[in-house]
This record gives C-alpha cells, sequence and structure tokens, in this order.
C-alpha cells in the first residue's frame, strides 16, 4: 500500500468534470484507490463517481490518495501528478 | 354534435407565460413519467432473482447505449458544449458503487428491479441532498435522470423513443430536460408546454432557438393532460386550451391562418429569395436585421432566414448546463472563431458572460435578496478577473479569423468601462509579449440597460465605439417590473411612453455624437414594436433568426418618414394603452400590405 497528500488547486476542486477525469484514470489501475479528506477523514472510493463527487472537495483541501495493489506505485504517482495538474483544465487554456 | 356528452372535460383554458411565439395544435406527450415513473414493489421468489438481476444489467445497457447515441446526436445538432452533462450520467451508470448496490438489493431482499433502482437511487439522492455544497445538491437531477431512464427501460416502455415519433405531438412536463431536449425529434415536435420556467428557462430558449411555440409556468397542467388528449398553445399569449372544441379549434386556426398570411412569402425560409431581398423600407431607408444566437445550431440558420451577421451572441448560454464549471480558453477559442467565420463581413458582437454569482459557486457568495441588481454581469467579471481575462484572451485571439466585437453587460458606471479597457489593454500586450496571434483592433460597445446608463448616453458615447441598447433589462429597470412575476406582468409595457421616450434620447444621442447604435430584446421581433423602433431613429435590430423574415416583410411595407412623424405624436401620450390605439388607427393605413388581415392582436 502506498500513499501519497495532495493539495486540490484547481478553481472549482472536485466538481463533475474534474471527478470524471480522476475517476476515468483510476478505473485504468488493478489496485484500488481511495481518497481520504486530511480534515474530515470522510473517505471515497476513487473508481466511483458517485463517491469522489460526495467528497465534496473544494479549492485547497488536502487529500490522502492510498492506492494497494500491484500498480499501486503508477496508481499513485500518476494520480498525485493529475491532480497538480489542475486536472488538464489549465492545460488545454492554451497557451497561458 | 357527435362528442357533446365529453364537452364538460373540453375547452380547458389554462394560462401560462408566453416563451416562444406561434401557434400548435397537436396530440399531448406527457414526459412528466420519466420524472415520476410508477413502479411496484413485487416480492421475488429466489428463483426470479437472477432474472431480476439480468433485467437490471439490460435496462443498464440499454441506458448507456441511449446515452452514448444522444450524446452523438447532441454532439452534431448543439454542438459539443451540451453534451458535457451526458459524460457525468454515463459514468454514474458505470458507477461499480452504486450498481452493486442496487444489485444487492434485488438479491437481499429479493425484490424487482424497479424498485431496487427507485429505493437505491432515493437514498443516493437523499445524501447528496445533505451536502452543504450547492453544487453538489444539484446534482441530484442528475441522479434522478438517470433512475427516470432506468425506470423507463425496465418497464418496456416503447413510445418514449423521442427520436421516432410517428405523430405530431406538443410535450406537456413539468421541465423539459437537457437529455430530452437532445432526444427530440424536431420533425415531430409542434411545441412545449411546461408547468414550471421562466422566460430563461432552458425549455424556453430551446423553443425559441428552434422556432418552436411554448408556454412555460402553466400551473396545474401535467395533473390535467394525458398522453394523447389534444391541446392548442398559443406561444403568443400564453393560452393553453386542453381537448379544444370543434369551434375553439376553428379559431385558432383561423388566428394562425391570418398570422401565416401575413408572413407567407417570407415564412418560406428554405426560400433563398425572402433571405436575399433588402430590408429596405419604402422610402428607401436600409434597416438591418442581426441574429440573437444563443445555441451553437443556430449558426447555419443565419444565412437561411438573411441575417446579417449576429447583432447578440449571449456568451454565457452554451455553458449554462455545465456550470460552475467554465469553459476552457481554448473551448471558448473555436467557438468564437466559428460565429467569426460564419458571420464573415456582417460580424458577430459577443456579450461577455452575463451571468449571476450564484451560478459560479464563488467561494463566500451569499444567496442574494435581489438578483436583478445583485453581483452580475460586468460586475461578476470585474472582480473575477482570471475568467474575463480568459474570455477576453479567446475573443481577441478569435478575432483574428474575421469581425469580432465585444460588449459589456449591465454597465452602470463610466468607470467600469474604462476598468474593462484597462484590462484589455493589458490582455493584448500579454498576448503580443507571448507572441500569440490576434487581432487587437477590436470594437467595444456598452449594453445600455441601466436608467443610469441611457441618461449618461451621451458620455458613454464619447468612449465607445457602438453602443448596444438591451431592452428586456432595460424595461425591467426602468419600469421597476419583473415580467416573470404573474402579479405584476401586466405592468411589463414595452409601449410605455418612458420606454419610447428613453429610446428616443438614446437614438438622438447616438446620431449626435456618430456612434453606431443598435438594439436587441424582444421588441425587435415583434413587428409593430419593430416598427416603433424605427420611428424612433433606430437603423440596426437584433432578433431571434426565425423572427427576421416577420419582421423584414414589416420594414419592407412601411415608410419611414411616417412611421417617424407616427412616433413624434406617440412621445407625448401618457399611457401604453394610448400608444396602442395610435397604432392600430395608424399603421393599417400607412402600410396597408402588412396589415391587410385583420390587424394586431
Amino acid at each position: 500500500m502506498i500513499e501519497r497528500t495532495v493539495t486540490i488547486t484547481n478553481r472549482l476542486g472536485l466538481h463533475a468534470r474534474a471527478a470524471a477525469r480522476l475517476v476515468r484514470r483510476a478505473a485504468q489501475y488493478t489496485s484500488t484507490v481511495h481518497l481520504v479528506r486530511e480534515d474530515t477523514g470522510v473517505q471515497a472510493d476513487g473508481k466511483s463517481i458517485l463517491s469522489v463527487l460526495l467528497l465534496a472537495a473544494a479549492r485547497g483541501t488536502r487529500l490522502t490518495i492510498r492506492a494497494d495493489g500491484e500498480d499501486e506505485m503508477r496508481a499513485a504517482t500518476e494520480l498525485v501528478e493529475l491532480v497538480e495538474q489542475g486536472f488538464g483544465e489549465e492545460i488545454s487554456d492554451g497557451v497561458f | 354534435m357527435a362528442s357533446s356528452n365529453n364537452s364538460a372535460s373540453r375547452d380547458l383554458k389554462l394560462q401560462g407565460i408566453a416563451a416562444s411565439p406561434g401557434i400548435a395544435l397537436a396530440t399531448v406527450l406527457r414526459l412528466d413519467e420519466r420524472g415520476r415513473h410508477q413502479f411496484y414493489y413485487i416480492d421475488v421468489s429466489s428463483a426470479q432473482v437472477r432474472r431480476e438481476v439480468r433485467r437490471l444489467n439490460d435496462a443498464l445497457d440499454e441506458a448507456r447505449s441511449q446515452l452514448k447515441n444522444i450524446k452523438v446526436r447532441l454532439d452534431e445538432e448543439l454542438g459539443y458544449e451540451h453534451s458535457y452533462i451526458l459524460d457525468a450520467h454515463l459514468l454514474m451508470l458505470e458507477d461499480k458503487r452504486l450498481l452493486a448496490e442496487i444489485e444487492h438489493e434485488i438479491t437481499s431482499r429479493r425484490v424487482n428491479a424497479e424498485w431496487a433502482v427507485r429505493s437505491v437511487m432515493d437514498r443516493a439522492i437523499s445524501i447528496y441532498k445533505q451536502v452543504e455544497d450547492a453544487y453538489l445538491r444539484e446534482r441530484t437531477s442528475d441522479l434522478e435522470d438517470i433512475a427516470t431512464r432506468l425506470l423507463t427501460i425496465l418497464s418496456g416502455h416503447d413510445q418514449f423513443n423521442l427520436s421516432k415519433l410517428d405523430q405530431d405531438v406538443v410535450i406537456v412536463a413539468k421541465n423539459i430536460w437537457p437529455s430530452t431536449v437532445a432526444e427530440l425529434d424536431f420533425k415531430h415536435v409542434l411545441g412545449f408546454a411546461t408547468t414550471s420556467g421562466g422566460l430563461t428557462s432552458h425549455s424556453a430558449i430551446i423553443a425559441r432557438a428552434l422556432g418552436i411555440p411554448a408556454v412555460v409556468g402553466v400551473t396545474d397542467l401535467t395533473r390535467r393532460a394525458r398522453t394523447g388528449n389534444q391541446i392548442l398553445i398559443d406561444g403568443s399569449s400564453g393560452e393553453v386550451i386542453l381537448r379544444p372544441s370543434k369551434a375553439v379549434v376553428r379559431l385558432y386556426l383561423k388566428r394562425r391562418e391570418e398570422e401565416e398570411k401575413r408572413t407567407h412569402k417570407t415564412r418560406v425560409t428554405g426560400s433563398p429569395g425572402a433571405a436575399a431581398e433588402e430590408s429596405t423600407t419604402l422610402d428607401g431607408v436600409q434597416i438591418t436585421l442581426r441574429a440573437n444566437v444563443e445555441l451553437p445550431g443556430e449558426i447555419a440558420s443565419l444565412r437561411r432566414f438573411g441575417a446579417r451577421g449576429i447583432g447578440l451572441y449571449r456568451s454565457e448560454f452554451m455553458f449554462l448546463n455545465r456550470l460552475p464549471d467554465l469553459p476552457s480558453e481554448q473551448e471558448q477559442y473555436e467557438l468564437y472563431r466559428s460565429l467569426a467565420e460564419a458571420s464573415g463581413e456582417d460580424g458577430a458582437n459577443i456579450r461577455v458572460f452575463d451571468l449571476g454569482g450564484d451560478k459560479l459557486s464563488l467561494p463566500g457568495f451569499e444567496a442574494e435578496q435581489n438578483p436583478a441588481l445583485g453581483l452580475r454581469a460586468i460586475r461578476l467579471s470585474l472582480i473575477s478577473e482570471n475568467i474575463f481575462k480568459t474570455q477576453l484572451r479567446a475573443i481577441l485571439r478569435a478575432n483574428a479569423a474575421g469581425r469580432l466585437r465585444v460588449v459589456f453587460p449591465l454597465i452602470s458606471t463610466i468607470n467600469e468601462l474604462r476598468e474593462v479597457k484597462k484590462i484589455i489593454a493589458e490582455v493584448k500586450s500579454e498576448l503580443t509579449e507571448a507572441g500569440v496571434e490576434h487581432n487587437g483592433s477590436l470594437p467595444m460597445g456598452v449594453m445600455i440597460e441601466v436608467p443610469a446608463a441611457a441618461l449618461m448616453v451621451d458620455l458613454f458615447a464619447r468612449e465607445s465605439d457602438f453602443l448596444s441598447i438591451g431592452t428586456n433589462d432595460l424595461i425591467q429597470y426602468l419600469l421597476a417590473v419583473d415580467r416573470a412575476n404573474g402579479n405584476v406582468a401586466h405592468l411589463y409595457q414595452p409601449l410605455h411612453p418612458a420606454v419610447l421616450r428613453t429610446i428616443n434620447w438614446l437614438s438622438r444621442a447616438a446620431r449626435e455624437a456618430r456612434v453606431p447604435i443598435e438594439l436587441c430584446g424582444e421588441m425587435a421581433a415583434d413587428p409593430i414594436q419593430a416598427i416603433v423602433l424605427i420611428g424612433l431613429g433606430i437603423r440596426t435590430l437584433s432578433l431571434a433568426p426565425p423572427s427576421i423574415p416577420l419582421v423584414k416583410r414589416a420594414v419592407r411595407s412601411i415608410e419611414c418618414k411616417a412611421v417617424a412623424s407616427l412616433m413624434k405624436d406617440a412621445l407625448k401620450l401618457g399611457t401604453a394603452t394610448e400608444v396602442e390605439d395610435l397604432l392600430k388607427r395608424e399603421l393599417p393605413r400607412q402600410a396597408p400590405r402588412f396589415f391587410s388581415a385583420p390587424a394586431m392582436g
């Protein structure tokens, strides 16, 4: 099992679009993926959009990403990267 | 009379809000069954449990493939912005936890699939309803949409395959849902009648975009209308008549025929002849008719209706479905670019986001007592600089492909205009520094909607490239009337002399300052009111594309000089009724060709 902590940085937090990106990515790993809110301890299944949405994680929320399984290292690293990049929101924003 | 025994239930007249003009007579198709689907609790034997699980899985497959098909159609017909919500729906239908829970409900409680779906979805919905986040609470409508889709499939009702209707219908529902609109077979859907919603509701907007009649806010309608009933709706008066008698049908069909006779030549919308006709008065004054555009699907209709470019692009409309998420710069750029390309030499006016703070879930934003007077439109843009700058960057970049102009809504002081200009200058120099292709010569216009701006118009004219009168809001603020409020809707009077005097003042000030002035708003789409506006000196009108042919016909049948002198008299009158009486008396004489049939209602 591997754990990494990240801060949600994109403007809208884990709303539908970002949650969808995260869930689609998490589904690619064989490992289980869980997200835990650092402040409230509320836990979500990273492969369930309904569960992830219920975290209601706004910008600034600290989350622990917990992956457990064969590809746990890759899962944790790539998911942290996704969150840190603001779920690609800014990337698709052209040159800036 | 063969049907006299039914007469008690005939001609049930209900009043709603007129949301999109025209008269439709067809069969009711009730859609609320999707929302309040009938379902039954059935105890099943252990052998049947497996059958119920299979039914559930089949229904899930079917629902997913329906959604995928809708998404494809929606992308094609209305543009990809609308399909966003369907992505979330699809992911929910793939949500393993949710599916496992429904299956568990079937096997552990030995109930039918319908009952399991309903109870698990209800639990999920109640959890979401307790969340503090307003955005998440709204996701319950997505869950409800999924639940009803599943229940519909489970009950095997084929009649809700909306894309394959075999008869003409008027849709009767509480609301027209985003995913439902996408499914509609527009050939057979003649109109909408809904119990909720106002003029800016999704149903009303779509109906206007499609050019089909709609009445919204009809209390009690879903309780009284049954699928298969005959229904008549008048989207100009807001009347809905259930099970109309032959006499009433005759009356309305006659009214429609008269309307169609008036617009005869131009209604043939496919005819390039009508679209190519000059929009010139009898005495040779050119009136420019431009298009109001809300949905990408409408861009294609510009040429068909003979619009001279886009006078008002309501940039926020395309994204209402997915708020508070806003589109990326690239996505906006592509849209604005398609507007620039479609409008060509005639150009397009892009109104920057006209949203309220509630829509964006701003941190710390509290519900306002009086949103019409609150933090919205340019006031919001000026404090959300990132959102604003992203939009401006996209517009400046897209402007390299055509002739775009930008318009700012709800400006009330010159300071706001100056601040906006400062931000635009910043964005331009950032783009230049970064070496990004753009066209910096972007004309800037002020929407005149607030009485304060109207009174200061001479000063605004000095600092803007053009002016645009937004009559819908201007009338609301001038007369202090919310027309969606049934208690005071009768006080919303576009022909109120105060409105006419204000428009007259604006057009004179613009002329003196030699600054172009345009007008958008529903007044421009009403041929009589359009004539009034021309008489007041307005030469450029922007309106919903389907209304252009009728207004053009009115333009071609009047003499500009004569209506100008008629309006001089109107400006001295005391009430809207007196103005109307004057118009009723004089216009048929002045423009017999247009008013030949029984003239005004």
